[in-house]
């Protein structure tokens, strides 16, 4: 069973008179260990997608299910709750909450479990530890370079164990050198620690860390690379084939 | 509950780690709220000073259309006559000297009273609690104190002080629940009708203090009194005590009535300070608020933090400007005296609570509407904000 299950996908919004629909009748199931790239030009519906896939937008008809939950259902609480427990975020501009520190902003996801104060230490120490950058801890944002900033930011998507890890251009704001560490980083924690990780990117370079690849292209999905996710044949699947 | 608890140290971050903006708005409520306690704490001083109850039974004979103690002057053997007036219990002939007839914050007052009337005309729960009733008794220029206006002149058992062209010495320090004992010093008669008309007269006193048996007779028995003299070379005019304090204290009771006025605005200034303060915060936040839901915090937790700030800036402004407000109070002892009558400023410590509760109160009101807004929010909108 996939980790992950879409199914006629779609998401329109109003803007003024106009209606957008940046994904539409997607079908496509993600296995759990997967490290997926999403790809496509600006607009293509690639963060709608990952949007979705985190809770943190619901589609607009068809159905969505990750890991045996119909998230699609789910109100916005029980969206909240899910996102704590089974999420972890990776934004391309780190967003740090910039008036705490670096292990003040990994410990955030772990206030809202009911775990003692002991263990959250541990945990976000382990976290910090594992993203090699437990000698900034007690550093504001500010004081961090971009790098080390998106590994705060890795560390605190990880920090909560969650089921599926999810980044929207991660090394889109990174100099080379800090973006190949933050990929090394990104594959070992799909690979020693078989987290599933889905990301969006514009950098074909950074496709080679994955296991595959999705081409998305006005909303509707192009190709795929790899053998861990299936787009399933639908005739939505088969005109973007066609666009192409 | 305990995940709004364990938010708690975050919102504590936020405040003092933008100690710029925080602690301009904590001075801002801290001077808003002084301001308003120092206001109560006037309006509490009057309250108690002219609000009558139930229990009063003190009269004041005034000289009629007189309203200064300069002025009022009547013959002591009055005191005789008051006394066969049915329904008094007792009275007082005293002579009263101000250092200042005007309204002022500093007025010393010398009550003369027969010294053989001093038990009775002291309150039932006054107390010495420094020096003694004997050497009061035995020196004629001996004044008893009361505790506020001692700690105001800074004077003690043993002291000499001189104020209203007269030098007393301080043989005892009077602790009292009636105001009026709290700030004047009670000396012999015969010292202050000596001191005040040299080369003339005794036998001329300010006013009687006059005890009714029955509390509820207090105007009839009023009427009496002054109905006795209303043909006499000096006719009188006898007022419940309470009234003849709100008579005297007429223009600082409008004033304060005013001053009231300031005080509530003060309180519209703390809810604005607040307001804006956290509207300003929440503009800079909507991104970290977004962030914060996609890492599962719901839209209520968030409101409650946004609650929870406003409510710590009220309180901590609230309690630095109502506990610098009382501690004034307390340390100054602001008395207002007008034509001899005494209005303490309250310096009562449960003013400073009540000041901060207030503000506490506002900092949840001022963050109502920035909640509902945090905790309404749509996530990808908030990503998407500069």
């Amino acid at each position: 069973m996939s980790l992950i299950e879409c199914r006629q996908l779609t998401r329109t919004y109003r803007r003024g008179d106009q209606e957008i629909t940046p994904l539409r009748d997607l079908d496509l199931d993600i296995e759990a260990g997967t490290f997926l790239a999403l790809m496509g030009p600006s607009g293509s519906g690639k963060t709608t997608l990952l949007n979705l896939l985190a809770g943190i937008d619901r589609p607009t008809s068809g159905s969505l299910v990750v890991d045996g939950r119909e998230i699609h259902h789910l109100s916005r609480g029980a969206l909240a709750a899910w996102r704590a427990s089974a999420v972890g975020y990776i934004f391309q501009l780190y967003n740090l909450v910039p008036v705490l520190t670096a292990y003040e902003n990994v410990e955030l996801p772990l206030l809202l479990h009911r775990i003692s104060r002991k263990e959250r230490h541990r945990r976000v120490a382990a976290a910090l530890d594992l993203v090699g950058i437990a000698d900034r801890s007690d550093h504001l944002p500010r004081q961090l370079s971009g790098g080390q900033e998106q590994r705060v930011a890795i560390a605190r998507a990880i920090v909560t164990d969650p089921t599926l890890i999810l980044a929207d251009e991660p090394t889109g704001d990174l100099d080379r050198e800090s973006a190949v560490s933050i990929m090394d980083l990104m594959a070992r924690l799909n690979r020693d620690l078989g987290r599933t990780i889905v990301m969006v990117t514009h950098d074909p370079k950074t496709t080679e860390w994955c296991d595959s690849v999705l081409h998305l292209e006005k909303g509707r999905l192009a190709e795929a690379e790899g053998e861990a996710t299936t787009p399933m044949a639908s005739e939505s699947n088969l005109e973007s084939e066609d666009v192409r | 509950m305990s995940r709004i608890l364990s938010t708690f140290p975050t919102v504590w971050r936020q405040i003092v780690r933008a100690p710029l903006r925080s602690g301009l708005t904590v001075a801002g409520i801290a001077m808003a709220i002084f301001l308003f306690t120092s206001v109560e704490a006037m309006r509490s001083g009057v309250h108690e000073a002219t609000s009558a109850s139930a229990e009063d039974a003190t009269l004041i004979v005034y000289r009629e259309n007189r309203f200064c103690p300069f002025s009022s002057k009547l013959p002591q053997y009055y005191g005789d006559r008051i006394e066969r007036v049915e329904g008094v219990s007792s009275v007082v002939p005293m002579q009263i000297l101000v250092s200042n007839c005007r309204a002022s914050l500093d007025v010393v007052t010398f009550r003369g009273i027969p010294a053989d009337d001093v038990e009775r005309t002291l309150s039932d729960a006054a107390q010495i609690v420094d020096g003694d009733m004997d050497t009061w008794q035995k020196r004629g220029d001996a004044a008893l104190v009361g505790e506020s206006m001692a700690v105001r002149r800074g004077v003690k058992v043993g002291d000499r002080f001189s104020a209203a062209g007269i030098t007393v010495y301080i043989a005892g320090i009077v602790a009292s629940d009636r105001l009026q004992d709290r700030n004047v010093a009670y000396v012999k008669l015969p010292f202050i009708q000596e001191a005040m008309y040299r080369g003339g007269t005794g036998g001329i006193v300010t006013q009687f203090i006059v005890t009714v048996d029955d509390p509820t007779s207090l105007d009839t028995v009023a009427a009496s009194i002054d109905a006795e003299f209303a043909r006499d070379e000096h006719p009188t005019s006898t007022w419940p005590e309470k009234a003849f304090t709100g008579r005297a204290a007429r223009d600082v009771l409008e004033l304060v009535n005013f001053a009231s006025w300031v005080g509530w605005g003060s309180l519209a200034m703390v809810l604005a300070l607040i307001g804006n303060a956290i509207v300003l915060a929440m503009r800079d936040r909507i991104r970290d608020h977004a962030v914060l839901q996609t890492l599962g915090f719901t839209g209520g937790l968030l409101a409650w933090m946004v609650l929870m700030e406003g409510a710590i800036l009220g309180l901590l402004g609230g309690a630095v400007g109502a506990i610098a407000s009382v501690a004034l109070m307390m340390v100054g002892r602001f008395n207002l005296t007008m034509e001899g009558v005494n209005i303490e400023v309250a310096h009562d410590p449960r003013l400073a609570f009540v000041g901060a509760g207030i503000a506490l109160g506002l900092g949840l009101l001022a963050g109502v509407v920035p909640a509902l807004r945090a905790a309404r929010a749509e996530i990808s909108e908030g990503l998407r904000a500069v």
